[in-house]
């Protein structure tokens, strides 16, 4: 057995012609020369893309089935309570109009759950450098970990919308706004899910992120209500949420109505968005807790 | 040449190891408090993001039944769900995460019998859960009037809602694997019972099949005597709850007993 060990070590040797023995000596004469790598390091790029999605993928009961079951129960106990008693702005039943709200909830909540705990896992687990020492950019890194969040937020979405379509008629009023609003939504609550993975030390503080910002944004975002129904100073407060905004315009993709004006959601998104592109973005570019 | 004279004799104890079961128990409580944001902050958010909800927007004054409004009739329920979910989550944790630290395997070689390591792990969960109940009732007291017309029942039910919860947990922390088991339990299991319990609806509101439904549901019969011994409104009565919930906590600790002292997927 031991005798054997060298030869078996190679792990081709058995069944390589003989002329490939020429190859590999002078392969060992002279080392590969580096892989050149352009202005963006496409392939660095897509494998930790790859290796962010794979991730949820993995554990798809957690990732995508608990968010559909969550989702439906949240139906099942709002119009149970309160489905009679509730007059919409929009003049559609009150299933149709929680149905996109409680959706967008969804997306939200997982595309910030893949960022944060992909970057405090590496963190706690101490295998972040295997992230910042290959040629990966800041810049690619923020992009990378955003379009895994923004990956799965729209994969929730799509699943828990398929499974609501069951129980609750779901119209399509503009499935390109719908799409903008889906996928700006994902977009900000993974960069907030970054700059909050990146600040966090423990899992115990992106928890309380998660538990006193991010759900609180989310359930008060006019989610289970239309914000006319809100007494007028909190009416204007909610116009200052960015996440009122999200709900908002993806539920007039879905209802045609919505209680602010849609042009200017979408601004404002998209405006959020870039003003959280670049903190993100210099966080990972100055090492802000991420290096010692 | 005799023995030298500083060697301490064996502990000895008699039919519980109390060192031992104190020391399981006050662990379960540090792995809790460790995470406190997340495990004491977490149902005070979710409790107050769901009365916001239902207050704030749609007006607290709709009444379920004469002279019961809807906030107060919420409120209790939201604390037994707290109460009962930590329970649930404190148990499950503790034990999954010793089997998947392999520390179990020091509890296992502790002298410490089956019925205290299980003792351990229930009771630290409830005194969790006691504690996350505690603290998201006085939350919710600060918002909602919370008349406390039968303490010993709310007593009573907190602690039989607890038990079976942490009973729960505990057979789903042995049954699982990997954490993905123990989330998927979470959600189409425990969720799903605690959700649609009556928490948030009089069972008046469902439809014929959901009220059959419900009545399998023990969970409903947690929350309906515990929010009766609240505001005196329950669709129950307490006794019933009492003691279905005592039976079947009884048969569920038989349970778990027997799979710890059969070793059920923590011994070789």
């Amino acid at each position: 057995m031991i005798a054997a060990r060298p030869t078996s070590a190679l792990p081709c040797s058995a069944s390589r012609p003989i002329s490939a023995g020429m190859e590999m000596r002078s392969f060992s004469d002279r080392p590969p020369a580096p892989r050149v790598i352009g202005a963006v390091n496409w392939r660095g790029l897509w494998t930790l893309y790859l290796k962010e999605v794979r991730r949820f993928l993995n554990v798809y009961t957690q990732t995508l089935l608990a968010p559909i079951v969550t989702t439906l129960l949240f139906l099942a106990i709002f119009t149970l309570a309160l489905g009679r008693s509730v007059q919409t702005a929009g003049g559609v039943g009150y299933a149709e109009f929680l149905a996109p709200g409680l959706i967008m909830m969804a997306i939200m909540q997982n595309a910030f759950a893949n960022t944060s705990s992909s970057l405090v896992i590496a963190k706690v687990q101490g295998n972040i450098v295997d992230m910042l020492m290959p040629p990966l950019s800041a810049s690619e890194l923020a992009l990378a970990h955003a379009a895994g969040g923004v990956t799965r937020g729209v994969l929730v979405g799509v699943a828990v919308g398929l499974a609501m379509w069951a129980f609750v008629p779901i119209g399509l009023h503009s499935p390109w706004l719908i799409l903008y609003f889906a996928i700006n939504a994902s977009l900000m609550l993974a960069l907030l899910g970054m700059i909050g993975g990146i600040w966090a030390e423990k899992f115990d503080h992106i928890a309380a992120v998660t538990n006193f910002v991010i759900t609180p944004l989310s359930f008060l975002s006019g989610t289970f209500y239309s914000i006319e129904r809100l007494p007028d100073g909190w009416e204007a407060i909610a116009h200052f949420n960015p996440f009122f905004y999200l709900i908002d315009g993806f539920r007039y993709g879905f209802i045609g109505h919505a209680d602010g004006l849609p042009g200017i959601g979408a601004a404002v998104v998209l405006a959020v968005n870039l003003l959280l592109w670049i903190l993100a973005y210099r966080m990972i570019a100055t090492g802000y807790r991420l290096k010692a | 040449m005799p023995p030298p004279a500083t060697l301490t004799p064996p502990r000895r104890y008699g039919r519980v190891n109390w060192l031992g079961l104190w020391s399981h128990y006050r662990r379960g409580i540090r792995r809790f408090l460790d995470f406190a944001w997340e495990s004491l902050g977490g149902p005070c958010v979710f409790t107050l993001m769901f009365l916001a909800v239902f207050v704030v927007a749609f007006g607290a004054e709709r009444e379920v039944a004469a002279g019961v409004t809807y906030t107060g009739f919420i409120a209790p329920g939201l604390v037994m769900f707290s109460l009962c979910y930590t329970a649930f989550e404190c148990a499950g944790f503790s034990v999954l995460d010793d089997k998947q630290n392999r520390t179990v395997e020091d509890l296992l070689a502790a002298p410490l019998t089956p019925l205290e390591v299980m003792a351990g792990y229930l009771l630290s969960a409830m005194a969790c859960a006691a504690m996350s109940g505690t603290l998201v009732g006085l939350v919710v007291a600060l918002f909602v009037g919370l008349p406390l017309q039968a303490p010993l029942t709310i007593l009573g039910f907190a602690l039989l809602g607890s038990l079976l919860f942490a009973l729960l947990g505990a057979l789903v922390g042995l049954w699982a694997d990997k954490w993905e088991h123990y989330s998927f339990a979470d959600s189409f299991l425990v969720l799903p019972l605690g959700l649609l319990s009556g928490t948030f609806f009089p069972i008046a509101s469902l439809p014929a099949l959901g009220q059959t439904l419900i009545a399998f549901n023990p969970v409903f019969y947690v929350i309906d005597g515990f929010r009766g011994a609240f505001i005196g409104y329950a669709e129950t009565t307490a006794w019933q709850g009492l003691l279905l919930v005592g039976l079947l906590n009884l048969l569920l600790a038989a349970l778990v007993w027997r799979l710890f002292a059969r070793g059920y997927k923590i011994k070789a």
